[in-house]
C-alpha cells in the first residue's frame, strides 16, 4: 500500500513546485539598490529635468471608475466616441514608441485589433483595425516647436519645480514615499493627498525613474476605494531610439482614409491623465463658472456647451451610464461626478453629488 | 477529423465569395477582409476554430489514448510487452501532440490554399495598419498555427489525464472538451478576474500578437509558460494515475 501511494508522489510534487514557482514569481521583486533620499521638491525637479528621451514600452492601464464595462468585442457598428469611451472602462495595453518631440507612435492593443496613432513630424495618422478607418491631420508648420522647447527656456526646471509646488501646496500633501519597482526600474513615489475631506480623490502617486525623471506612472485612488481607481504605467522600458520604421506610416490598401482639417492647432494628447480631475479647464469658448477651491472645486457649464451631447450616440449612451436623481441625471464615476440638470447645465466635480446638487442650487 | 477541420476554411471562403460584401466589423473578426485578400481565409478560420472545433478534435485524440485502448480491451497487451507504462503514456501523449501541431496547421494552409484560389492576394494589412508581403504573410500564419499548437497543448494534456481515470473512451472525450468549454466561460466572467492568468484557454485568442508590427511575443512566452505548467501538473498526474492503475481490460 505505500509503496502505490509513494508512486503518486511526483503527481503531487510537481503541481506544488508550479505553484511555489507562481507564487514568487508573483510576488513583488524587492528594490536592488535604493535610490538616493530626495524631498519633494528634489523629484519634482527631476521630472522638469527630464527631455523626451527615445524610449520603447508596453504600457498597462486599468480603471475601476465604477463606469459600465462595455462590451469587447462588440460585433456592432464602434463609432469613434464609444471607441474612445471604452478606453475609460476595462484594463487595457499599448505600446509607446518615441524619438525626440517629433516622432511618436502608441498602439492600444485589443484582442484580435488595434488602435494607432504615429506622429512623424506634422503629419499624424489614427488608425484603427476593427473598421480599417484612417485618419490623417496635417499639423502646422512648426506646432512640434511650440510644446517641446518652449517650456524649457522660459524657466530652469528648480525653478518650475518651486512654482508648480507653491501651486499645488495650499491645498495638497506632497511626500515621497518608499521606492517602486516599475518596469524593472527603482522609482520614486511622490505622492499627492488632498487635504480637503469634501473631493472624490484619495490620493495620486506618480512613478518617477530614479535615473531619467521620467514619469513610469500614474495611480489615482478614489476615497474609501482600496484598488486605484485610475492606474496607468509602464510594465516595460527600453530607453534607446526604436526602428525608424516604426513612425513611417501610410494607410493600407482599402482603407477609408479621412482627412481631419486643423483649425486649432492639435493639443499634444500625452501621458498626463492625471488633469481628468479638471475636465473643465480645457473649455476656452464659454467658460465654465468654478465655485470652490483647489481639490473641491466645482465648475458650472451653461446650457449648450456640453461637448458629448453634440454626438450622435451620446444620448442613449447617456441615458445607459446616468442614473436620475433630484434635478437631472447623474454619471457617477470614482473620481468625477458630472450632473446634467434638467435645463441643460452640467455641473461638474470630484466632489460628492450633495455639493454637486448644492452648486447647481447658487443660480 | 483533419478533413472536417480543413472544411472550416473552405466553408468560409465559399460563403464570402458567393456573398455580397461583408461591411467591416460584422461578424467574426478580419471576415471582411478577406474579399481583398486571399489569405485572411486562413487567420479567419482559425479564429472560428479556436473556441469549439480545435478544442473538440483534440478532446476526441487526447481522450481517446488510455480509454480507448481500455475500452478496445487492448490495454492490457499493450502492458505485457517490455515497453511500460510511462513509456506508453509518453508515446501516446506524443501522438495527441503530433495532431496538435497538424491541426492547426491543416486550417491555415487550406485557408490560405482556397484563399488564394478564390480571391486575390496581395500585400497583407496587419492589425497595426503596416502591410507586408505575402511571403511574410505565409510565415505569420504558420507563426498562428505554432501559437494555437502550443495552446492546445495544455488541454492535451488534461486530455490525457482524464483518458486515464476511465475505461470508456467517449466519457474522456466528452469530459475534456466540457473542460475546455467551462475554461472559456470563466475566463468571459469579468467577477473571476483573479482566475484568468490561470486559465489554460487564457491566451488562446490572443494570437492576434502575431499579427502586430512589431510583433508582440508577450503572449506567445506567457502562453507557452502556462501551457508548460499544464502540461508538468497534467502530465505528472497522469502519470500518477496511470502507474498504480489496475488495468483490468
Amino acid at each position: 500500500m505505500t509503496r502505490k501511494w509513494l508512486r503518486w508522489l511526483p503527481a503531487v510534487a510537481v503541481p506544488a513546485v508550479i505553484a511555489a514557482g507562481a507564487l514568487a514569481g508573483s510576488l513583488p521583486a524587492s528594490a536592488g539598490d535604493p535610490l538616493p533620499p530626495k524631498t519633494p521638491e528634489q523629484v519634482l525637479q527631476l521630472i522638469a529635468q527630464h527631455r523626451e528621451p527615445a524610449l520603447s514600452g508596453t504600457l498597462e492601464q486599468s480603471s475601476e471608475l465604477g463606469l459600465p464595462e462595455l462590451p469587447k468585442t462588440s460585433a456592432g457598428s464602434d463609432s469613434s466616441s464609444t471607441a474612445w469611451l471604452e478606453l475609460l472602462t476595462g484594463p487595457h495595453t499599448a505600446r509607446v514608441y518615441r524619438d525626440g518631440p517629433d516622432n511618436a507612435r502608441i498602439q492600444v492593443m485589443d484582442r484580435l485589433a488595434e488602435r494607432n496613432a504615429v506622429r512623424h513630424g506634422n503629419e499624424v495618422w489614427f488608425y484603427n483595425s476593427k473598421d480599417n478607418t484612417a485618419s490623417h491631420v496635417q499639423l502646422p508648420a512648426g506646432a512640434a516647436d511650440h510644446h517641446g522647447d518652449g517650456r524649457d527656456a522660459t524657466a530652469t526646471p528648480d525653478q518650475l519645480a518651486a512654482v508648480l509646488l507653491a501651486k499645488i501646496e495650499p491645498g495638497t500633501d506632497v511626500t515621497v514615499g518608499a521606492d517602486v519597482q516599475v518596469a524593472g526600474r527603482a522609482a520614486y513615489n511622490l505622492v499627492l493627498t488632498p487635504k480637503s475631506d469634501a473631493t472624490l480623490v484619495g490620493s495620486i502617486a506618480v512613478a518617477v525613474d530614479g535615473q531619467t525623471g521620467l514619469p513610469l506612472g500614474v495611480e489615482i485612488k478614489a476615497r474609501g476605494q482600496s484598488d486605484p481607481a485610475f492606474r496607468v504605467t509602464y510594465t516595460s522600458l527600453t530607453l534607446g531610439a526604436p526602428d525608424a520604421a516604426v513612425f513611417t506610416f501610410s494607410p493600407p490598401p482599402g482603407a477609408t482614409v479621412k482627412e481631419i482639417p486643423v483649425t486649432v492647432p492639435e493639443r499634444k494628447h500625452g501621458k498626463d491623465s492625471g488633469n481628468a480631475t479638471a475636465p473643465a479647464a480645457k473649455d476656452s469658448t464659454r467658460k465654465p463658472a468654478v465655485t470652490g477651491s483647489g481639490w473641491d472645486s466645482v465648475a458650472v457649464f451653461p446650457a449648450g456647451t456640453a461637448g458629448p451631447a453634440s454626438d450622435a450616440t451620446a444620448p442613449a449612451l447617456l441615458g445607459q451610464a446616468t442614473v436620475p436623481v433630484q434635478g437631472g441625471r447623474l454619471l457617477s464615476t470614482a473620481l468625477v461626478n458630472v450632473l446634467v440638470l434638467d435645463d441643460g447645465r452640467v455641473v461638474a466635480g470630484s466632489v460628492p453629488v450633495e455639493r454637486l446638487q448644492a452648486a447647481a442650487a447658487q443660480k | 477529423m483533419l478533413c472536417a477541420l480543413a472544411a472550416i476554411p473552405v466553408l468560409i471562403a465559399v460563403a464570402v465569395r458567393v456573398s455580397s460584401a461583408v461591411p467591416p466589423g460584422r461578424g467574426p473578426a478580419f471576415l471582411d477582409r478577406i474579399a481583398q485578400n486571399g489569405l485572411f481565409v486562413g487567420v479567419t478560420a482559425m479564429v472560428v476554430s479556436v473556441p469549439l472545433f480545435l478544442p473538440l478534435t483534440v478532446g476526441v485524440v487526447a481522450g481517446d489514448t488510455i480509454a480507448g485502448e481500455a475500452g478496445q480491451g487492448t490495454l492490457r497487451y499493450l502492458l505485457v510487452g517490455p515497453a511500460g507504462r510511462i513509456r506508453l503514456l509518453i508515446v501516446k501523449y506524443a501522438g495527441t501532440a503530433v495532431f496538435v501541431v497538424v491541426a492547426p496547421l491543416v486550417v491555415a494552409l487550406t485557408g490560405a490554399g482556397i484563399g488564394a484560389a478564390l480571391f486575390p492576394v496581395g500585400p497583407v494589412t496587419l492589425l497595426s495598419g503596416d502591410t507586408i508581403d505575402p511571403g511574410e504573410a505565409v510565415v505569420r500564419l504558420l507563426l498562428i498555427a505554432a501559437y494555437l499548437a502550443v495552446s492546445l497543448l495544455g488541454l492535451s494534456a488534461i486530455g490525457l489525464f482524464v483518458s486515464t481515470l476511465t475505461d470508456v473512451p467517449v466519457g474522456a472525450m466528452a469530459a475534456t472538451v466540457v473542460l475546455s468549454v467551462v475554461a472559456q466561460v470563466l475566463d468571459a466572467l469579468p467577477q473571476l478576474e483573479w482566475l484568468h492568468p490561470w486559465l489554460f484557454s487564457h491566451y488562446w485568442l490572443d494570437f492576434g500578437d502575431l499579427l502586430r508590427q512589431p510583433v508582440s511575443w508577450d503572449s506567445f512566452v506567457g502562453n507557452a509558460l502556462l501551457q508548460g505548467g499544464y502540461i508538468a501538473a497534467f502530465g505528472a498526474l497522469a502519470y500518477g494515475r496511470f502507474i498504480t492503475k489496475d488495468v483490468l481490460s
